[in-house]
């Protein structure tokens, strides 16, 4: 692979994981805002 | 060769990074988040059919009431809080006639995040205390059952000019809850406003695992937020750091909503000041935190049938069915 396309595929990759990402976040923010804390609370990890 | 296999190395790298990320984040909060419109969340919520009036297998108290409503007179419309839903519904039942209450059940959704609906023309609503409020300064119902007011709710009525009458009609524990693996069992009201003030932040600190607390809170203008800022007193719930979200959570709500309408086994009540929260606790006075809990309607409502209502609410009468809808009546 040239440099050239190579630096065209890591920052397609770097782009389409950041932008998942960044969905993964807002919508985490978004449900925690109005989810049921006895649901919130009755799942956590111990 | 070696180069396009370094490569693809790094680009390995990177997706791997960004999964481990967001599955982390997925484990450790997201999975947990269900709205409470969802389907997977449908179960804990209030099934306001089983808390139906005038229906043989309603799970409400009954008793055979001296004050009986006909249909020809003007009813009030009834209206509550999620936690009171056994109590307005048990009234409904004991003291109006039947076919005063349609109900249409529901889907959840954007627009009815309770998925519950009654019909516009029913005797009795479910709008739940946010709602519940507007709809009694608007004149869109009668009666509210409720926690006491926020300042947002009493400002609302304020602004409309609207004078409300609040009678309190029976008592309830406000608890904190935590998971059921949480070893903690206990905690001091002090320690509580330490927690929620910010300055408690690791449960270590209470005698519990190495662990942050998640404080969380509820919605702003709900019953339980209300009695929560009531509770702060003077001192303001801390800003969380979103760090904290994957920490061991405390939450709060009223007893009776947490025992008798959710039962989510997953979760359980601590005790406060080493007292745990139950009618005989409440009663006695020992468990610490008890608010009271309100009819609330327009001073300017000339509904007659709204004194002889609350009238016969306090009445020994009435109060049997606070306590028979797991409550603890206002009369020592």
């Amino acid at each position: 692979m040239t440099n050239k396309r190579f630096y065209a595929v890591l920052f397609s990759v770097l782009a389409l994981c950041l932008i998942a990402t960044a969905a993964h976040l807002i919508w985490a923010v978004y449900a925690y805002q109005h989810c049921s804390i006895i649901y919130f609370i009755g799942r956590e990890l111990w | 060769m070696k180069r396009t296999f370094r490569q693809i190395g790094i680009l390995l790298l990177i997706v791997i990074a960004f999964a481990a990320f967001n599955g982390g984040l997925y484990a450790l909060l997201t999975c947990r988040l269900a709205n409470n419109f969802s389907g997977a969340n449908r179960a804990q919520m209030v099934d306001v059919g089983r808390y139906l009036p005038h229906e043989p297998t309603s799970e409400l108290a009954r008793i055979e009431s001296s004050l009986k409503f006909t249909a020809e007179e003007e009813l009030p419309v009834l209206d509550g809080a999620a936690a009171l839903l056994p109590v307005y519904a048990a009234v409904v039942d004991a003291v109006y006639p039947e076919g005063s209450v349609t109900y249409e059940g529901g889907t959840f959704s954007d627009d009815n995040y309770y998925g519950e609906n009654f019909a516009p023309d029913s005797k009795m609503q479910y709008r739940n205390t946010v709602r519940g409020y507007t709809a009694v300064v608007d004149g869109d119902a009668d009666v509210l059952f409720c926690a006491a007011p926020s300042a947002a709710q009493r400002q609302y009525a304020a602004e409309r000019g609207v004078e409300l009458v609040y009678v309190p009609i029976g008592r309830e524990a406000f608890v904190f809850f935590v998971n059921e693996n949480n070893p903690v069992d206990s905690l001091t009201v002090s320690q509580i406003r330490d927690i929620y003030g910010g300055e408690i932040t690791n449960w270590a600190q209470v005698g519990g695992a190495n662990r942050l607390i998640n404080p969380v809170t509820r919605l702003e203008g709900s019953g339980s937020q209300t009695m929560m800022e009531a509770f702060m007193g003077e001192r303001e719930i801390a800003r969380k750091s979103p760090l904290l979200l994957g920490g061991a959570a405390i939450g709060f709500s009223f007893r009776y909503y947490m025992d008798g309408m959710v039962e989510n086994g997953a979760v359980k009540m601590l005790a406060v000041n080493g007292v745990y929260p139950d009618a005989q606790s409440i009663r006695s006075g020992a468990y610490p935190i008890v608010a009271e809990f309100y009819a609330v309607w327009r001073a300017d409502n000339d509904n007659e049938n709204i004194p002889r209502l609350i009238e016969w609410l306090l009445s020994p009468e009435g109060q049997q069915i606070i306590e028979g809808s797991g409550y603890v009546s206002i009369h020592p």
